[in-house]
């Protein structure tokens, strides 16, 4: 009997081990990756941060008249464009996502054009319509994004979708990472910044100007949410393997105790008998 | 002497972010030259073209510019594009 379960625990231990070097290697391969993943997604910060100034002098150009790109529809008809992780293993950061929009995404008609494997298997089962989709947030080009970005441009210019959000997790800190929901079009009011009141002069018009300039920023837009995505699904993960590996350890340790009683006890068994024979 | 701040920026990063005397880049309506004390203005860079920027010290450098957005506000130029590449690195 104590033979039998000294061996059961011995088994247990390997395996255990052996799942903690697979946690370990996951935590030390999201370290690294997250570290690229943050250089990127600072590099990309400052274009987003001129490109909206221009954007906004733009759209609000000649007073008094707005583009329409600025003006909010009656929303029947909504899509997301929704960065989601490319594996699973990260802690809730997937599932917070998904939760988030389906939350979101009560009032209205939606469509999803899901960027990420993980997003593509969850709105394949039915959920919602898939426009078009991306597999991979990790070294997601520009020119993908601006693909995306002229399509979803078209449908709206067409009409077929009333407001256009993007939907990605932004990276706070290695600890804390915030699933945000992002309008990207109609243009977003909160983002304008202060109106100077000076002219400016426009070549071509501004709305023509705005009208080629847009999809090169939409294509920035979600280029650097993917940015900031990937930063936070390595965070993520690696935040959920630190801890699974903790438990690993923990685990091993609690097994070995159990394992050293067990061949304890079988020694003073064994010794018992010896005696107890010696003794006749 | 009266200087421009450029920046020259694109999703993946920034390329010169500095004084500098004159810039000059291809606009869909043709080479234009910002020099300081230049009028507000926007104008759409080509879909592939040169930039050339005159620095304090009057080195010019040569850079290519893919597409996007030529912005002056209030003596901040700045180069809004898809991709840039100094010719000269």
């Amino acid at each position: 009997m104590a033979g039998a379960s000294m061996k059961d625990i011995k088994l247990r231990i390997r395996s255990v081990e052996s799942t903690m070097q697979i946690t370990k290697a996951m935590q030390l391969v999201a370290s690294s990756k997250l570290r690229g993943a943050r250089a990127r997604m600072e590099a990309s910060k400052p274009y987003m941060k001129i490109a909206r100034t221009a954007v906004w002098d733009m759209a609000l150009h000649n007073t008094g008249a707005q583009s329409d790109y600025v003006i909010p529809r009656e929303i029947s008809q909504r899509c997301y464009i929704v960065i989601a992780g490319d594996r699973g293993l990260a802690g809730s950061y997937n599932a917070n996502m998904f939760k988030r929009i389906e939350w979101d995404s009560r009032d209205a008609n939606c469509c999803v054009i899901p960027i990420g494997r993980k997003a593509i298997e969850y709105y394949s089962r039915g959920r919602m319509p898939i426009i078009t989709s991306v597999e991979k947030v990790e070294g997601l080009s520009l020119e993908a994004c601006g693909d995306i970005a002229k399509r979803v441009l078209e449908s709206y210019d067409n009409g077929e979708y009333d407001e256009i959000v993007l939907a990605y997790s932004s990276f706070v800190s290695v600890l804390l990472q915030k699933t945000k929901l992002k309008p990207l079009l109609p243009l977003d009011a909160r983002d304008a910044p202060e109106r100077t009141g000076r002219q400016m002069l426009c070549e071509p018009g501004a709305d023509a100007l705005l009208k080629t300039f847009l999809p090169q920023y939409l294509a920035g837009l979600i280029y650097s949410a993917a940015c900031d995505s990937f930063a936070s699904e390595q965070a993520a993960r690696r935040v959920a393997m630190d801890s699974a590996t903790k438990n690993a350890g923990d685990m091993i340790e609690d097994l070995s105790l159990r394992y050293n009683r067990a061949r304890q006890s079988s020694i003073t068994q064994e010794l018992t008998e010896i005696v107890a024979g010696a003794e006749h | 002497m009266a200087m421009i701040h450029l920046t020259i920026v694109t999703p993946e990063g920034k390329f010169f972010d500095d004084d500098a005397q004159r810039v000059m880049v291809r606009t869909t309506g043709g080479d234009v030259a910002i020099l300081p004390h230049h009028i507000d203005y926007a104008a759409a860079l080509t879909e592939l073209g040169q930039a050339r920027v005159t620095e304090v010290d009057g080195r010019v450098r040569q850079g290519e510019v893919q597409g996007g957005l030529l912005h002056v506000s209030n003596d901040n130029v700045q180069v809004i594009t898809n991709h840039f590449r100094w010719m000269d690195a």
